[in-house]
């Protein structure tokens, strides 16, 4: 199939720029060791923060990855977020069972979530996706707080049972985090290089070429926001195993907006720099700016608002005479 | 339930969700004239009518100054008008380049709207009325009150006036024209900007006034008015999201249905239910419920 043929060109360019890519290797190996090695320095509600930190750098990761596929907005991802967290807490309420199990149920059930959720709006441009989104960001509260059976209501459920066993809780809901993280960037780098992903790519940037080699745009568009929404629901059950709680109050309208801030702000990449970055951004300046309270809001809107004009400015070089950018 | 009962109760549901289906109704009417001219999503649609509504409040209850409550909505007018330009002027490099862009930008201001009317009037819940005399009469088994004629009066007014601004006036040429086929209208030296900048105002007018209607209803707070669109984003969605038509009737769909919902199966889940609307409505109706009927286009 000619999708793999391109898959291989792309292996084969990507290691001819041999040197470039050393160094960018080296530079996030030495971040992983950092990483690694924080815990030694910060404790505490520090360490607390990072863990969060790192468990959010998830969600935006999924938030970004639908961007870059898909080339759609979600301010709902929030509802796959809760969804993975509820499950790992109401699976060990009713079964008593830890994440090693809910963790795999929470992506499935993420997906399976994603896929009804996309499904309706295959056909249509992103925009009805996006107002589909904000109504499921809206609706998310009063689905917490109606199944009080379930969720706990508003006081929400804790989070007690460690995953490996005899090490202490703050540095395994650090170490846990940061391990899915890791793998799930490097899932995503080499998703980016596989066929399936090109394909992907192929059908956004190229719809008609895809269709001819059967990839249709509908399936594609389901396929991306199918695999974003079980990213979303896994980076749910690490905030919720790395806060060990959930409740109503984390899961509001605007966190679901809050993700896409911390995807913009990290320009929608999908490398572990820049989902630490989106990440930390959302996590740590609502907790370090707590006083500030209602200025929160206007600083996450005039970022998002700049960084989406810098970045969408590249093409105002048209303007400048003498050059083209075609 | 007795068919006795069923007869009583669907008559005053049916018209007390025509009432707030009107007002879904012009909320919606501002998304859709956006949406039409520039491509546009705009998520601040209902922060700016948010601060509206608060500027309406602290201008003629107080908090502020105490001003009559007319002029209070005059400088509420115009101030929502000043922050519908300069949410355009924001967006204005990139709205010809990405509307998934802009649509982003437009919650960044949204954000920003949101952190103002906060800072300004804190978390408060506050009632804002109408000034308009208070009485009831029964119509068969349907009570009118005087806010029910002031929302369908207000209705009517406004819808018709931008009818004929669309229909009769050269701006509403134009707005047809780019919204129907924005390159030719550029090649004939038409000005986008102008339109759009039309547009947005009229969008900012319409939201305001939904606004103010609905929120007699409820009362005022930083996250019912936002909360609020959410009937008008369904609204729009229902009409096929670029049709003015649609979007009207679309309004009092959703105001019928969300009230009968309400009322036989449970309160407590109404976004839930108007997600299940636009799920349902972008399956099996991608184009808008009224495509057949009247046309997708103005």
């Amino acid at each position: 199939m000619a999708v793999s043929d391109l898959a291989h060109a792309s292996k084969v360019s990507a290691s001819a720029r041999g040197g470039h890519v050393d160094i960018a290797r080296l530079s996030v190996l030495a971040l992983v060791a950092v990483l690694a090695l924080l815990p030694l320095l910060a404790g505490g509600f520090l360490l607390y923060s990072l863990s969060l930190s790192i468990a959010n750098a998830v969600a935006v990761l999924s938030v970004s990855m639908l961007v870059r596929y898909g080339g759609e907005v979600s301010i709902g991802h929030s509802f796959f977020v809760a969804l993975g967290a509820y499950a790992v807490a109401i699976v060990e309420h009713r079964l008593g069972l830890s994440i090693a199990v809910s963790l795999p149920l929470a992506i499935l059930l993420g997906a399976g979530g994603g896929f009804i959720f996309a499904f309706p709006s295959r056909r249509l441009s992103g925009i009805y996706l996006a107002v589909a989104t904000m109504a499921l960001a809206l609706a998310l509260p009063e689905i917490l707080i109606g199944f009080e059976k379930f969720t706990g209501g508003f006081e929400g459920l804790y989070i007690a049972q460690d995953l490996v066993p005899g090490v202490s809780k703050a540095l395994q809901r650090y170490y846990v985090t940061l391990v899915v993280l890791i793998v799930v960037c490097l899932a995503l780098a080499h998703f980016r290089k596989s066929a399936q992903g090109l394909a992907l790519l192929m059908a956004q940037a190229q719809p008609r070429a895809a269709e001819a080699m059967g990839i249709t745009r509908s399936w594609a568009r389901i396929s991306i926001f199918t695999v974003s929404a079980a990213l979303a629901s896994l980076a749910g059950a690490l905030t919720g195993f790395a806060s060990s709680t959930v409740s109503p109050n984390s899961f509001t309208f605007f966190s679901g907006v809050f993700l896409l801030v911390g995807s913009v702000v990290s320009l929608n990449r999908l490398s572990l720099p820049a989902a630490l970055v989106g990440g930390a951004f959302i996590t740590l300046v609502p907790t370090y700016l707590a006083k500030a309270g209602d200025w929160v809001p206007i600083l996450y809107g005039v970022a998002l608002v700049a960084v989406t004009l810098a970045a969408n400015a590249g093409d105002l070089r048209r303007f400048v005479p003498g050059r083209r950018a075609r | 339930m007795s068919v006795a009962g069923f007869i009583r109760d669907i008559l005053p549901l049916l018209w007390s969700g025509t009432i707030s289906g009107c007002l879904y109704g012009v909320g919606a009417l501002g998304l859709v004239m956006v949406f039409k001219s520039s491509r546009v999503v705009n998520f601040s649609h209902g922060n700016l009518a948010c601060l509206g509504a608060f500027v309406v409040f602290g201008f003629s209850s107080g908090s502020l100054l105490s001003l009559s409550w007319a002029s209070a909505v005059a400088l509420a007018l115009g101030i929502a008008c000043a922050i519908a330009v300069m949410s355009y002027a924001v967006i204005a490099p990139i709205v010809f380049k990405s509307d998934l862009a802009s649509t982003i930008a437009t919650l960044g201001v949204g954000l920003i709207l949101q952190g103002a009317v906060q800072l300004v009037f804190g978390a408060d819940i506050v009632n804002l009325d109408l000034p308009v005399p208070r009485f009831n009469f029964s119509l068969g088994a349907i009570r009118v009150s005087s806010y029910d004629l002031a929302v369908l009066v207000v209705t009517l007014a406004i819808v018709g006036s931008l009818f004929v601004i669309i229909e009769r006036t050269k701006l509403g040429v134009a707005f047809r024209a780019v919204s129907t086929n924005p390159f030719a209208c550029e090649v004939c030296g038409l000005n986008l900007r102008s339109v759009h900048l039309f547009s947005w105002l009229a969008g900012a007018v319409l939201g305001l006034v939904a606004a103010l209607l609905i929120v007699p209803t409820t009362f005022l707070s930083s996250t019912t008015v936002p909360s609020f669109m959410l009937q008008a984003f369904t609204a729009a969605v229902v009409g096929g999201f670029s049709s003015l038509p649609g979007a009207a009737v679309g309004g009092i769909l959703v105001g019928v249905a969300m009230n009968l919902f309400s009322f036989y199966v449970a309160p407590e889940f109404m976004n839930t239910f108007l997600l299940g609307v636009i799920l349902l409505t972008l399956n099996f109706f991608p184009n808008g419920l009224l495509e057949r009927a009247i046309g997708g286009r103005v």
